[in-house]
């Protein structure tokens, strides 16, 4: 082949991988890139009662600033987030020790595992709202069969997001688990029969070989967890709508009613760009610690 | 026997514990609900709770009877398989072409897109399809869950593509194949159970996801997700109907996963773990 016959065909083939990603790149540009240039612009306007827009400069991002809502869903959001994480890192690294030395595991028994984190969010608020129900549901049975007092769960303002970040727990601790196992099932046996040998305890074998191996693992754990429960919605529009007051209105969460309950679309637009800048930075920040893991 | 041994047994001993306790855990919930689903009306809200009771199919037929459950249904279905559909005629090229060219931006472009707050994209989607009327279309319901199936596909099928010896693919070039003739020809049969574990997961996602419904949707084209409030009924009597819808809504993703269990632990991780 020359030459030029082979640039040709170097440049065809080219072409047609450009025409392979087209279609994927053009609907997510469509869909994706331009709305939230939109969104972006949405943001500096204001609309009027009468649905007149004007620009509005700044004026979204200060009204934020002074706005006690903002800083109460961040605050929510935050210790929603913190509580749910460490809840499912922990069982979840527990759990997958658990399974690992489980050893064979039916198929069956592996899919029951898996199946809180596959059935819809909606659904797990649905069904969690009967369990905890303060005055006819199960869990307070149980408890109180235990000799324990009744909580109200999502009734109580105090309880409420602990409550959520249990349901949450419940249905991602599993997943957590799963990525963790394989984590553990990809690390060379022979760490292990060195520290056999050694005579190290099996606690002490966990703390000094397996945790710091699993390392990353944990963290690629977290960033996933981490992009779900820094926009957490589902659950809790679905249990508490944001309530009882306020008390569970996470940033999403009051996004969302500004924008489709209040329609101020110009500060929901800054609501959700503020949000999507903090989900941004912590999976920024998680991946330079999962460079600092790596081994 | 000796000492070792002894501790051998117990360690394996207090792991079955542990699995058991874990196992109860995570299930009794599920199981709470399928069973509240087929009690009789007055036991649902029984005080205390009962275990052992006579099964009724009440519920359901009452479900079927105060709610339009199925067309609701019918919408979800219609959404779901538009969405996967679309998620896999754009993703499996766009897979192929990443993992051929190694140029990663368009696989990356959409995984942001999937880490964004939904609520980012329906402000924009919601002024846009008002302003051409397609507010409770299909087609708005059907395009705006394709962001969810799109980055699924591209992000499973990556590593099934990036499996196969590039020898296959140059050989195929050397009898002068077009790329895209070799991507439908040879490497989409060589990657089919990555596609049929791609299509579940899309199809399951899609299938879950409340948000954009619950906007773009209308009385009806509302899915059965969106649609769960009308479920929820007034106050707690409607308890054993609430729990049959529960347990309908989530059984199609709950089949289809124990369909795909082995396979997907990758496939969830987007290819961040080999499983």
């Amino acid at each position: 082949m020359s030459d030029a016959a082979a640039t040709l065909t170097q440049d065809r083939q080219k072409l047609e991988m450009a025409t392979l990603s087209a279609p994927a790149v053009i609907f997510t540009v469509a869909m994706i890139a331009f709305p939230v240039i939109y969104t972006i612009w949405l943001g500096f306007q204001t609309f009027s009662s009468t649905g007149k827009q004007s620009f509005a400069g700044l004026a979204n991002y200060s009204k934020l600033i002074s706005d006690y809502e903002f800083w109460h869903g961040l605050w929510i959001t935050i210790a929603l987030y913190v509580l749910s994480l460490v809840l499912q890192l922990v069982f979840g690294v527990w759990l997958a020790l658990v399974l690992f030395h489980a050893k064979r595991l039916p198929g069956i028994v592996r899919s029951l595992f898996i199946s809180p984190f596959m059935m819809p969010p909606v659904v797990a608020g649905m069904m969690w709202l009967v369990i905890l129900d303060p005055s006819l549901g199960a869990a307070n049975y149980i408890l109180q069969s235990f000799g324990l007092p009744p909580s109200d769960w999502l009734a109580s303002p105090t309880w409420v997001i602990p409550t959520v970040a249990l349901i949450d727990s419940w249905q991602w601790t599993p997943y957590v688990a799963l990525i963790v196992l394989g984590g553990l099932q990809s690390l060379p046996p022979s760490v292990y029969e060195a520290a056999q040998i050694d005579g190290a305890s099996p606690f002490k074998t966990f703390q000094r070989i397996t945790l710091p191996l699993l390392l990353p693992t944990i963290v690629t754990a977290a960033i996933l967890r981490s992009v779900d429960l820094l926009r957490f919605f589902d659950i809790i529009y679905i249990t508490t709508q944001g309530g009882p007051g306020n008390a569970s209105n996470t940033l999403n969460i009051y996004g969302f009613r500004v924008g489709f309950e209040f329609f101020n679309i110009g500060y929901a637009s800054a609501l959700m760009l503020t949000l999507t800048a903090i989900v941004f930075g912590a999976v920024l920040a998680f991946n330079r610690l999962r460079g600092a893991v790596a081994w | 026997m000796t000492d070792a041994a002894n501790t051998d047994r117990w360690i394996r001993w207090l792991n079955t514990v542990q699995l058991v306790l874990a196992g109860v855990l995570i299930m009794a919930p599920t199981v709470w609900m399928v069973l509240s689903s087929f009690k009789p009306s007055f036991e649902v809200t029984a005080y205390p709770p009962t275990l052992i009771f006579t099964p009724t199919l009440d519920n359901y037929v009452e479900l079927t009877k105060t709610t339009p459950f199925l067309s609701y249904a019918l919408n979800s279905l219609i959404v779901t398989v538009g969405s996967t559909a679309l998620g896999l005629l754009f993703g499996i090229p766009a897979a192929f072409a990443v993992s051929w060219t190694r140029i990663s931006w368009p696989a990356i472009l959409t995984l942001a897109a999937r880490m964004a707050p939904g609520t980012l994209f329906l402000l924009p989607w919601y002024v846009m399809f008002r302003q051409v009327g397609m507010i409770g279309s299909y087609t708005a319901l059907i395009l705006s869950h394709a962001v969810i199936t799109l980055p699924i596909v591209i992000w499973v099928l990556l590593p099934s593509f990036d499996g196969i010896p590039r020898s296959v693919f140059e050989a195929a070039q050397v009898d002068g194949c077009s790329v895209t003739r070799i991507l439908w020809r040879i490497a989409l049969p060589l990657v089919a159970s990555g596609v049929a574990v791609s299509a579940i997961l899309a199809f399951v996602f899609s299938w879950n996801y409340f948000l954009f419904a619950l906007v773009l949707s209308n009385g009806d084209t509302k899915t059965l997700i969106a649609a769960a409030f009308n479920f929820m009924g007034e106050g707690s009597t409607q308890w054993g109907a609430l729990m049959a819808a529960a347990t309908l809504i989530a059984l199609p993703p709950l089949v289809l996963a124990a369909l795909v269990q082995r396979w997907l632990v990758s496939g969830l991780t987007l290819g961040a773990v080999k499983g």
